[in-house]
């Protein structure tokens, strides 16, 4: 209880904190804080395995990426002091309709109220990524769960596309 | 704790953050800044996925997650590849020059 | 022979052979050889006919018909065949004959013509008897129609053979425009009688009498267009620009002749409208009055032969009307043959001549003894002198008014018979008798090929009447009998005296009490009634429809399109091209439609 409300507290303010900056270094580091708190909740919902993923790739890779392109790219000083207030409103006014919609939504409806996880294993998501289905023993029945390898290729071949898509469009286009 | 108050809490944490990236989508100039935004709320739905397996009892959440994180990545490179391509081309990174294609 | 190759087959496959032959190939360029062809194939159509005939007058009851389904509608049919009975027998021998007659005079008429054009004229003669004989044949009055239509295309055609002539090319178009106005009535009444009757057959069925009227009135209108009845009759004269032979053949035995054959044809449907019987009687009697008067003023020879043909016309319709069926087929079958003899004994003389006006003629008998033969032989059979087959006409014509006790109509006959007869013998005499008035003219028969078609001709007027008379009865199934009558013999009498005081005024001089009349007559009152109708009312009519097309039927086509226009200029100002909007449009969307989930799912409960 007590880490759900820490982790939830430093998450939000760090989100806050990612879209109310100016700078776009710091909006970036930012970011990255509230990536790390992201994988710390996951830790707290028993998955592991993806809050080492979330941490290599999204705070490992994501961010690198995103501090290069800031870098690299056109950046005027970012000389503009005065806060337009009128975006501003408009932006609470839109995600706190918003949010007070949802929030609605999650208050009113039947959620499942079944046994949580009890423990992260690795292995299994594994084998659900690699196997056609997945056979799993709980407490001496036999259950079948369907496992996800043709999303799995599929996403290979997306990230194909991705890479040589950025590839295609960053290059400096004039002949050389 | 009673298991679906506390999928309530997280949900409503995944709103809230998903909220949060959604005003800075709305109120941000510059392209990357947007993909930023973009990033937290992804973050916010991955969230809500995993919370919801976790509160089912089983790894399909992070499974689910897991295909998000891997074309959120994709995503970002060629999102960062045209904001690159942008600056180069209207020497600013403002999504308010980016006209051409109006009318 | 029926069981190797249909007949009907024949009859209308060798024309459309000829014409698509010479209208298709370079054949047309060369005059003769295409003549030629016309002439083999139409003589084939011709033998083909003739068989037909003589089957069904062996059998009077034979019917050989043939249909296919050439346009499916919804439940009822559009057929076309063909349909041989005792009624179409005759007319398809009639038409067959004259054709060639008439084919086979052009070779001679037409011989200073160039070949193209000789190969055009020849390529239009083999189309108009295809179009007749289907006509004829016509199981139905759809086909009818349709053989309608198209001889009316091949008047247009052959009138304005001359067309670099502009009075010949007016004369096409004013018969193609009057004919296609009254085609109007037709249509209307083939309309009628399809969505009362389902059939474009012509059984009366379960039509009213009212029914009847309606639709027999309105194809009335289309046979008053077709067959030169007033007040339609005004592009007969103007018809006779074209040569002489297509005045012959169309505008005197046959195309003209389409009118009559449509009401016998559908004499079931006409024979039970007693109020169309009535306006036929009239306007033909009328009509049969009022040509011979004009024919009786004309110094144009073909312009006097055309009003005689208006006005034999009417006798045959005033027959019908009378309830003569057979009386006035009768009647156009003879004259088929005796007018189309006086057209080519006229083009005979034109020819010779050089012109067509009579007063510019005379002592032709001893220059051309033989035309005068076959021009008096024809002469005489139109003045109804016995024992030329139009006495047995003309008298069968007397007798059926005089059965349906029809008297003014009757009278009105019989002083067209007295007319009729004058200005035969006006025009016999003004030929051909004394000398000429021409000095310097050399005239001279035709070669062979005009002659003989004229002795044909010839024959069949002497013989007709009473070779003829008992079998063609018999076809249509009436008594088949000829009683000399007072009505006959009055007539007889009247015609040769007419054709005396014919000869009085020639000696003595044109009796000038009737110059006023003539004068009267021949100033055309009714060509400019119809212009001032066609200015004012057609013309204004016309234009206000246009206005109404264009600016309100147009305008609220264009009204549409301008305004989807408009909406998509407004439209397309969404369109700002930045990113941020989009993604505020997006966001709001996705609020509403979430907004909207949320309320029906409470509102309502449960899964929507």
């Amino acid at each position: 209880m007590i880490a759900f409300t820490v982790t939830g507290i430093m998450l939000l303010a760090s989100a806050v904190m990612v879209v109310t900056t100016r700078d776009l270094v710091r909006a970036v580091l930012w970011l990255a804080v509230t990536l790390v708190f992201t994988a710390i909740a996951f830790i707290q919902l028993r998955a592991d395995m993806l809050a080492a993923i979330q941490i290599m790739l999204y705070t490992g890779g994501v961010i690198t990426l995103m501090l290069f392109a800031v870098l690299l790219t056109w950046r005027r000083a970012e000389g503009k002091p005065q806060i337009e207030i009128i975006e501003w409103a408009r932006g609470i006014l839109a995600a706190g309709s918003f949010l007070a919609l949802i929030g609605s939504a999650i208050l009113r409806s039947d959620l499942p109220s079944g046994p949580p996880l009890s423990e992260s294993n690795s292995a299994l998501i594994g084998e659900l990524f690699l196997r056609d289905s997945v056979a799993v023993e709980h407490a001496g029945a036999t259950t079948e769960l369907q496992g996800h390898i043709l999303a799995f290729e599929a996403l290979s071949v997306i990230l194909l596309a991705a890479m040589i898509g950025a590839i295609v469009i960053a290059r400096r286009r004039d002949a050389a | 704790m009673n298991p679906s108050v506390e999928l309530q809490a997280w949900l409503l944490l995944s709103a809230a953050l998903f909220s949060t990236g959604l005003f800075g989508v709305l109120t941000r100039k510059s392209a990357i800044g947007l993909l930023i935004a973009i990033e937290l709320m992804v973050n916010a739905v991955n969230i809500n996925f995993v919370a919801f397996g976790f509160a089912r009892g089983d790894h399909t959440g992070q499974v689910i997650a897991l295909f998000g994180i891997a074309l959120t990545v994709a995503e970002v490179a060629v999102g960062l590849a045209l904001a690159i391509q942008m600056s180069r081309n209207f020497r600013s990174l403002e999504i308010d020059q980016a006209q051409e294609l109006n009318g | 022979m029926t069981e190797l190759l249909p007949l009907p087959l024949v009859i209308l496959g060798a024309p459309v052979l000829a014409f698509c032959l010479v209208a298709l190939t370079p054949l047309r360029k060369n005059g003769l050889l295409a003549a030629q062809v016309v002439i083999l194939l139409s003589t084939l159509s011709l033998i083909a006919a003739c068989v037909a005939f003589f089957d069904q007058l062996g059998n009077p009851d034979l019917r050989e018909s043939w249909t296919m389904r050439w346009m499916p509608m919804g439940g009822a049919q559009a057929e076309i065949g063909w349909l041989i009975d005792g009624t179409s027998a005759p007319m398809l021998v009639v038409v067959g004959l004259v054709a060639l007659c008439v084919q086979v005079y052009s070779v001679g008429y037409l011989n200073h013509e160039p070949p193209h054009a000789i190969g055009r004229y020849f390529a239009w003669q083999a189309l108009f008897v295809f179009s007749m004989q289907s006509l004829v044949l016509a199981p139905n009055l759809l086909q009818l129609f349709m053989g309608w239509e198209l001889v009316g295309l091949c008047s247009y055609l052959l009138i304005g053979f001359w067309w670099r002539k502009p009075e010949a090319a007016k004369a096409s178009v004013k018969a193609f425009w009057v004919t296609k106005t009254a085609d109007g009535g037709l249509l209307l009444g083939l309309i009628v009688l399809f969505s009362l009757s389902g059939s474009f057959g012509w059984e009366t069925g379960t039509l009213s009498t009212t029914e009847l009227n309606l639709i027999t009135i309105l194809l009335l209108i289309g046979v008053m267009g077709k067959s030169a009845q007033m007040p339609l009759h005004i592009w007969l004269p103007d018809a006779m620009q074209g040569p002489t032979p297509v005045s012959a053949l169309l505008h005197a035995a046959t195309m003209v002749a389409a009118g009559i054959f449509l009401i016998v044809r559908a004499w079931p449907l006409f024979e039970a409208a007693p109020f169309t019987l009535d306006v036929m009687l009239w306007v033909g009697a009328i009509t049969a009055f009022l040509g011979a008067c004009f024919a009786l003023v004309q110094d144009d020879i073909k312009k006097m032969l055309a009003f005689s043909t208006c006005s034999q016309l009417g006798y045959m319709l005033a027959a019908l009307g009378a309830g003569g069926m057979a009386a006035g087929y009768f009647h156009l079958t003879t004259h088929a043959f005796f007018k189309a003899l006086l057209f080519l004994g006229a083009g005979s003389i034109i020819h010779a001549m050089g012109t067509n006006s009579m007063k510019a003629m005379g002592g032709l008998f001893w220059s051309m003894p033989l035309t005068f033969l076959l021009f008096t032989v024809g002469s005489l059979a139109l003045a109804g002198i016995f024992p030329f087959a139009g006495f047995y006409s003309k008298d069968m014509v007397l007798e059926s008014l005089h059965h349906s006790h029809n008297t003014i109509p009757l009278g009105l006959l019989l002083a067209g018979v007295a007319l009729t007869a004058t200005y035969v013998g006006r025009s016999l005499f003004l030929v051909f008798a004394g000398r000429c008035r021409t000095p310097d003219a050399h005239p001279h028969e035709g070669p062979i090929s005009m002659l003989a078609p004229m002795v044909v001709l010839a024959a069949l007027t002497v013989g007709a009447g009473f070779m003829l008379f008992e079998p063609f009865y018999e076809l249509l199934g009436q008594d088949a009998s000829f009683h000399w009558t007072a009505l006959g013999t009055g007539g007889l009498i009247l015609s040769i005296g007419a054709i005396g005081f014919a000869y009085y005024t020639y000696r003595k001089g044109p009796i000038t009490v009737f110059r006023p009349i003539s004068e009267l007559i021949l100033s055309a009152p009714l060509d400019r009634a119809y212009e001032t109708a066609w200015n004012r009312i057609l013309l204004v009519g016309a234009r206000g429809v246009a206005w109404v097309d264009r600016y309100i039927i147009d305008g609220a086509i264009n009204a549409i399109g301008w305004v989807c226009t408009l909406m998509a200029d407004r439209a397309r100002k969404l369109q700002t091209g930045r990113a941020d909007h989009y993604i505020g449009a997006l966001v709001g969307g996705a609020v509403a439609i979430i907004l909207y989930t949320v309320i029906a799912y409470s509102m309502w409960g449960g899964a929507q």
